[in-house]
C-alpha cells in the first residue's frame, strides 16, 4: 500500500457526491488491539441527570456472588469470538463497580486472568464512587490487580452534588481521593460542569480543588440532558450557551497551565497517562463487553460485529442459566463504517495517522477522502503530513464535522 | 313547475348555516340516521374541521307541506367567505329565494350583508330566519331590527328556529314554500342550462352542476356547450339529496346534475350554457364573470426532489379549483417552485393545507403579495406579482398597487381600535354609519397592506367580533420600495417584499430582528440586514455559536449518539442553504408576521 501518496486536497470534490465506491465487506489484514470491559449494573441510588444502564437494586441486595459467576460464564462462551488475542486493559464500568467486595473482584479478576491472555502491562480500571464504604475497599481492589481507579467527583460543593442527585458530599469525596491517591499512582477523577445554576467561578473551585490533589488525569463533562432522564422530562435551569462555553475555555485554559494534556473531548492527562482503555475506543480498536447491557465490538476475517448484552440485570442472570448473554448482534455495513470510525478518532486532539482508517475500518482511505476534502474546506479539519487531525474549530464545533461523514 | 322552490342559505361564519341545511335534509328525508353525520354538505374534511364551506353543494328536498301539497326543494349551499364571493353569485344566480340566516345573539356581520346584496341585485327573494333562538344571549329583537337598520329587509316576519335544537325547522320550510317564488322558464323552449359549479370525479369525469332554464334534458341526449361549440352524449343526469341521485330528466326550473363522459375540467366552464345539438338556443344566458387571483405567493417543497410531485399535487387541485393558478418559478434561496395565484389569504390556506394534508408535501411558502402595476419610463406598463420581478427602479416611472373598498363591521366599542388599525395600514375612511349597537366603516385600503397581516390583526383589535368584506376599488400610484434582505451579505430573493417607503425601515428593522432570533447560531458570525437599492436600512448580527459537540460519547455504545447527530442532519436537510447560512423554513414565514402594533 502506498502510504506516503498525498491527498489532492486543491481538487474540488463533486457537489453532493459521497467518496467512491465501497468493498461489499471490510478487509482487515489483521485484528485490532483488544479491550476487554466488564458492566456492573447497580448503583445505591440512580442520578436524575445518567442514561447509563444502571439500576437501584430490588430490595437492597444485590445478588454478587451469581452476577459474577455470570460474568465468567459469558466471558467463556465469548472466547471464541476472540481466540488467542491477547487483552490490553480491563475497564470495569457501570453502574457503580466498586459496590462489589473486594473479594468478589479478586474472584472476577482471577478469572478473567485464567480465561484470558492478559498482557502483564495491562490497565485494569475501575470505576469507583467516592463514598466512605468504598474508600475502605480501595486498598484491597489495588490488591486485587486494579492499577487506575477513577473517581466519579462530579463536583466538590455540597449544593451542586445534591442537585446532581449524588449520595456522596464534598468532604467524603476530598477524603475518597486521598485513600485513593494513597493506594494508586494512577488516579482519574471526573468532573462536571455547566451544572444548575452554576457560576463560572464555582466551576474554576472545583477544578482547582481537583487539581489541588495533583492527580494524573481529569474527565471535565460538560453536563448534558440525555432523553429519558428525570433531568430530560423537567429541565433544571442551567448555564445559557455562552456561559458554559466560557466555562469550558477557562477550564481548558487552567489545565493546560497546570501541564495537562488536553487530548480528547472530556479528557485531560499528564503526558503518558492518558487512558489506555478509553484510547481503544477512540482508534476504533476491538473491545469484548461483558455484563448487563455491556457493548462490544469485534472484528475479524468476516467483518466487525456490534454486539450488547441482555440489558436488564435480572434477564441477564436468568439468560446466564442458559448460556444465552446476547440480546443484539449486528454486523456493521460498510456504508456505516467511516462515520464511526470518525466519531471516534476524530474526538482525539491528535487525530489519527492515515493508515489507522484501513487498519481499523478495513476499507479503502479513498473511502473518506471526497468527505475530508470537505471537511478541510469549511476549517473543520487539518492535513499535516499523514496525520489527520480535527482543527481547533472542528474540536468545537464536532457534530457538524461527524455530520459530514453521515451517508444518506 | 308549481311545486319547485330553488333556494340557498346565506349566513356568517359559525352563525349556523350548514346545521341549519342539515335540520333540513333531516326533516325531509334526504339522509337517514344512520347516514346522518355533522354538517353533511361540507363534504370536505378541511371544511367540516373550519366550519366553512368552500364549493357549492346541492341538496334536493321532498317536503310534503300543510297545504298537503309535495314540493320540491332544492337548497344549494353558498361558501360564507370573503375569498368565495364569486362562488355566492353563482349559487344565487340558480334559486329564486335566500334564506338569510342570523345567529340572533350576533346580530348581522359584514359577509351577510355582502351576499345579502349580492341576492338582492339578483333579484333574490331574501327570507330571514334567526337562528339559535335556544341561546340565552339570543335578542331577536335586536336581531330584527338590525336586519332591517342593516340590510334594509322587512324583517317582521323572521322565522325563529334553533338549527341545534330542531326548533322551528317546520316553519323554515313552510315559509322557504310560501315566500320563495317558484322558477320560471318555459319546459317547451330549447334548452338552456347553466353551469353553477364543476368538478372532477375520478371515476365519471366531470360532472356538472347545472340549473336548467328552459327546455328539458335526458341522458342519451347530445349536448352542446355554448362557449366553445363541443358536443358530448349526455350519460346521465340526476340530483343531489345529497347523494347523487339518476333521474330520467331535468327540466325547467330544476337543479341537477350532468354527466357526459367530460375528461378536462376546463371543458365544462362555471357560467357556460349547456344546450342540445339538435335544437340549440339561440342565445347563450348571461354567464359570470371571470375571477382572477388577487393574490399571490410562492409555494416550494422543502425538499427539492419532490418538486415533481408538488406540480402533480397543483394538478390535481386545479382539478376542482379553476380559480387556482401557478407556474414554475425558480428562487435563489429556495430552488424550484411554483408561483400561485389565489382568490384570498383563506383561499391561500386552504390550498395549502390540502397540498399538505391529502398530497403529503412538506411546503415553504413566501409571504403573499397582491398584483402591482408597473409603468416604465417607456410608457409600457406591466404586471408584477414577484417582488423579486420588480424592475430596476431607474428605468420605472411609476408603481401602482391595488386599492380595496373594505366593508368592516363591529360592535361599537371596537370602533376606535379598528379605526386606528386601517390607518395604520394606510387605509382612507370613506364613511361610518351606526346600525343600532353595530357600526359599518368602509375604508380604501392598500391591498398589500390587508395580504400581509390585516385579517389577523382585525380580528384581534375586535376579539373576534368585526367581519370584513372587501372588492377591488382602483390601481393607484404609490411610493413603494423594493425591501431586501441579506443573509451573510447574501440577497434572499424570497424574503424581498414591496412595501411602502414611509413603512420600509420599521418593517426592514423587524423582519432583520425577526430572523435574527429564528436563524440557529451557525460556526460563524451572520449579518442579517435589510435594504433598499444598495442602501442598507437595518442590520442584526447572529452571534457564533460557541459549540456544538457531545461531551461524552461511552466509546461501548455509541448508538445513541449516532442517533443524535443523524438527527442534526437531518434537521439541517430541512433548512435551506444561502451561501454559508442555514435558514430554517419559520424565518421565510417570518416576514408575514411582523407586528406592527408593538
Amino acid at each position: 500500500m502506498n502510504e506516503r501518496r498525498i491527498i489532492p486536497l486543491a481538487v474540488a470534490p463533486a457537489a453532493g457526491k459521497a467518496s467512491g465506491d465501497l468493498p461489499e465487506r471490510p478487509q482487515l489484514a489483521s485484528p485490532p488491539p483488544l479491550a476487554l470491559y466488564v458492566h456492573y449494573p447497580w448503583c445505591v441510588k440512580k442520578c436524575p441527570y445518567c442514561d447509563f444502564n444502571s439500576h437501584a437494586p430490588r430490595g437492597g441486595e444485590i445478588p454478587e456472588a451469581a452476577y459474577i459467576d455470570a460474568l465468567l460464564t459469558d466471558l467463556e462462551s465469548a472466547l471464541p469470538q476472540v481466540w488467542g488475542r491477547r487483552v490490553h486493559s480491563i475497564f470495569f464500568g457501570g453502574g457503580t463497580p466498586s459496590l462489589m467486595s473486594a473479594q468478589g473482584l479478586d474472584r472476577l479478576l482471577t478469572g478473567i486472568r485464567t480465561l484470558l491472555p492478559l498482557d502483564p502491562m495491562a490497565e485494569v480500571t475501575l470505576e469507583a464512587n467516592p463514598g466512605t464504604v468504598e474508600a475502605a475497599r480501595f486498598r484491597d481492589f489495588r490488591a486485587a490487580g486494579v492499577n487506575r481507579l477513577s473517581l466519579g467527583i462530579q463536583s466538590f460543593d455540597d449544593r451542586r452534588l445534591v442537585r446532581l442527585g449524588r449520595i456522596h458530599g464534598g468532604d467524603e469525596a476530598r477524603r475518597a481521593i486521598d485513600t485513593a491517591l494513597a493506594h494508586f499512582e494512577r488516579v482519574n477523577l471526573d468532573l462536571m460542569y455547566a451544572l444548575p445554576e452554576q457560576t463560572l467561578a464555582e466551576a474554576l473551585a472545583d477544578l482547582d480543588t481537583a487539581l489541588a490533589f495533583g492527580v494524573t488525569h481529569l474527565s471535565c463533562y460538560h453536563l448534558t440532558l440525555e432523553p429519558n432522564t428525570p433531568f430530560a422530562h423537567e429541565p433544571p435551569p442551567l448555564p445559557d450557551d455562552d456561559l458554559s462555553a466560557d466555562m469550558q475555555e477557562a477550564i481548558e485554559e487552567r489545565l493546560a497551565g497546570a501541564g495537562f494534556r488536553h487530548y480528547e473531548t472530556s479528557a485531560f492527562a499528564k503526558p503518558g497517562q492518558e487512558c489506555r482503555h478509553n484510547l481503544n475506543y477512540w482508534t476504533f480498536g476491538d473491545y469484548l463487553g461483558i455484563g448487563a447491557g455491556a457493548h462490544g465490538k469485534l472484528s475479524s476475517h468476516a467483518g466487525i460485529v456490534r454486539e450488547m448484552r441482555h440489558k436488564h440485570p435480572a434477564r441477564y442472570l436468568e439468560g446466564a442459566q442458559r448460556r444465552e448473554f446476547v440480546q443484539e448482534r449486528r454486523e456493521v455495513g460498510v456504508a456505516e463504517l467511516p462515520f464511526e470510525f470518525m466519531m471516534n478518532a476524530l474526538r482525539l486532539t491528535g487525530g489519527f495517522p492515515r493508515r489507522l482508517f484501513a487498519e481499523r475500518t478495513g476499507l479503502p482511505f479513498a473511502a473518506i477522502e471526497t468527505e475530508l476534502i470537505a471537511a478541510r474546506q469549511r476549517g473543520l479539519v487539518q492535513v499535516d503530513g499523514d496525520e489527520i487531525r480535527p482543527s481547533e474549530q472542528g474540536r468545537r464545533f464536532l457534530n457538524d464535522l461527524l455530520t459530514l461523514f453521515l451517508r444518506d | 313547475m308549481q311545486h319547485i322552490r330553488n333556494f340557498s342559505i346565506i349566513a356568517h361564519i359559525d352563525h349556523g348555516k350548514s346545521t341549519l341545511a342539515d335540520r333540513l335534509i333531516h326533516y325531509c328525508g334526504g339522509l337517514s340516521d344512520r347516514e346522518m353525520e355533522e354538517q353533511v354538505l361540507d363534504s370536505m374534511d378541511l371544511e367540516r374541521e373550519r366550519g366553512i364551506t368552500i364549493k357549492a353543494q346541492t341538496a334536493a328536498l321532498q317536503y310534503k307541506a300543510k297545504d298537503g301539497q309535495v314540493y320540491n326543494l332544492n337548497l344549494i349551499d353558498t361558501p360564507g367567505h370573503v375569498d368565495f364571493s364569486y362562488e355566492v353569485s353563482r349559487s344565487l344566480s340558480a334559486c329564486e329565494g335566500a334564506l338569510l340566516v342570523v345567529d340572533a345573539s350576533q346580530g348581522v356581520e359584514a359577509q351577510t350583508v355582502a351576499n345579502c346584496y349580492t341576492a338582492i341585485e339578483q333579484n333574490v327573494e331574501v327570507v330571514p330566519v334567526l337562528n339559535k333562538i335556544d341561546l340565552p344571549a339570543a335578542d331577536p329583537d335586536n336581531a330584527r331590527q338590525e336586519i332591517e337598520d342593516v340590510i334594509g329587509v322587512d324583517a317582521s316576519e323572521a322565522v325563529l328556529c334553533s338549527a341545534k335544537t330542531g326548533l322551528g325547522i317546520e316553519d323554515v320550510l313552510e315559509t322557504v314554500v310560501r315566500r320563495v317564488p317558484p322558477p320560471k322558464g318555459d319546459p317547451a323552449a330549447p334548452l338552456k342550462a347553466l353551469i353553477i359549479d364543476s368538478w372532477f370525479d375520478n371515476y365519471v369525469g366531470v360532472v356538472m352542476l347545472v340549473r336548467v332554464v328552459d327546455g328539458v334534458l335526458r341522458p342519451k341526449d347530445r349536448i352542446l356547450l355554448m362557449a366553445n361549440g363541443a358536443q358530448y352524449p349526455c350519460d346521465q343526469v340526476g340530483v343531489f339529496t345529497p347523494r347523487s341521485v339518476p333521474r330520467t330528466e331535468l327540466s325547467a326550473g330544476e337543479v341537477g346534475f350532468i354527466i357526459a363522459g367530460i375528461k378536462e375540467l376546463q371543458a365544462a366552464k362555471v357560467g357556460d350554457t349547456v344546450t342540445l345539438a339538435s335544437r340549440p338556443a339561440v342565445e347563450p344566458l348571461p354567464g359570470f364573470k371571470e375571477i382572477k387571483p388577487q393574490v399571490f405567493a410562492g409555494l416550494y417543497p422543502v425538499e427539492s426532489s419532490e418538486y415533481d410531485q408538488l406540480r402533480d399535487s397543483l394538478e390535481k387541485l386545479r382539478l376542482n379549483d379553476a380559480s387556482l393558478q401557478f407556474e414554475p418559478e425558480v428562487s435563489q434561496a429556495l430552488g424550484f417552485g411554483f408561483r400561485c395565484g389565489f382568490l384570498g389569504l383563506l383561499h391561500m390556506d386552504i390550498v395549502q393545507e390540502r397540498l399538505e394534508r391529502e398530497f403529503d408535501m412538506n411546503l415553504i411558502t413566501t409571504a403573499p403579495t397582491v398584483v402591482y402595476e408597473v409603468v416604465m419610463n417607456s410608457g409600457e406598463v406591466i404586471h408584477v406579482e414577484n417582488p423579486s420581478k420588480l424592475p430596476d427602479l431607474s428605468k420605472v416611472a411609476e408603481i401602482r398597487e391595488p386599492i380595496i373598498t373594505a366593508t368592516i363591521f363591529m360592535p361599537q366599542e371596537y370602533v376606535g381600535p379598528v379605526i386606528t388599525l386601517c390607518n395604520l395600514k394606510r387605509g382612507v375612511q370613506v364613511d361610518m354609519r351606526y346600525h343600532g349597537r353595530q357600526v359599518q366603516l368602509i375604508y380604501d385600503l392598500p391591498m398589500n397592506e390587508v395580504v400581509m397581516d390585516f385579517f389577523d390583526k382585525l380580528k384581534s383589535v375586535s376579539r373576534g367580533y368585526a367581519s370584513l368584506d372587501y372588492e377591488f376599488k382602483e390601481y393607484r400610484a404609490a411610493d413603494l420600495v423594493k425591501l431586501d434582505m441579506m443573509v451573510g451579505g447574501e440577497k434572499v430573493d424570497a424574503l424581498s417584499v414591496i412595501v411602502h417607503r414611509a413603512s420600509a425601515q420599521y418593517r426592514g428593522r423587524e423582519v432583520a430582528a425577526k430572523l435574527r432570533s429564528l436563524i440557529p447560531r451557525q460556526m460563524f458570525d451572520v449579518a442579517v440586514q435589510a435594504a433598499i437599492g444598495s442602501h442598507i436600512i437595518a442590520r442584526e448580527t447572529i452571534k457564533a455559536l460557541r459549540k456544538n459537540v457531545l461531551a461524552k460519547c461511552y466509546g461501548g455504545d455509541i448508538s445513541r449518539k449516532k442517533k443524535l447527530l443523524e438527527k442534526q442532519k437531518e434537521g439541517k436537510k430541512r433548512m435551506k442553504q444561502v451561501g454559508n447560512v442555514e435558514i430554517p423554513q419559520e424565518a421565510f414565514l417570518s416576514v408575514l408576521r411582523v407586528d406592527e402594533g408593538k
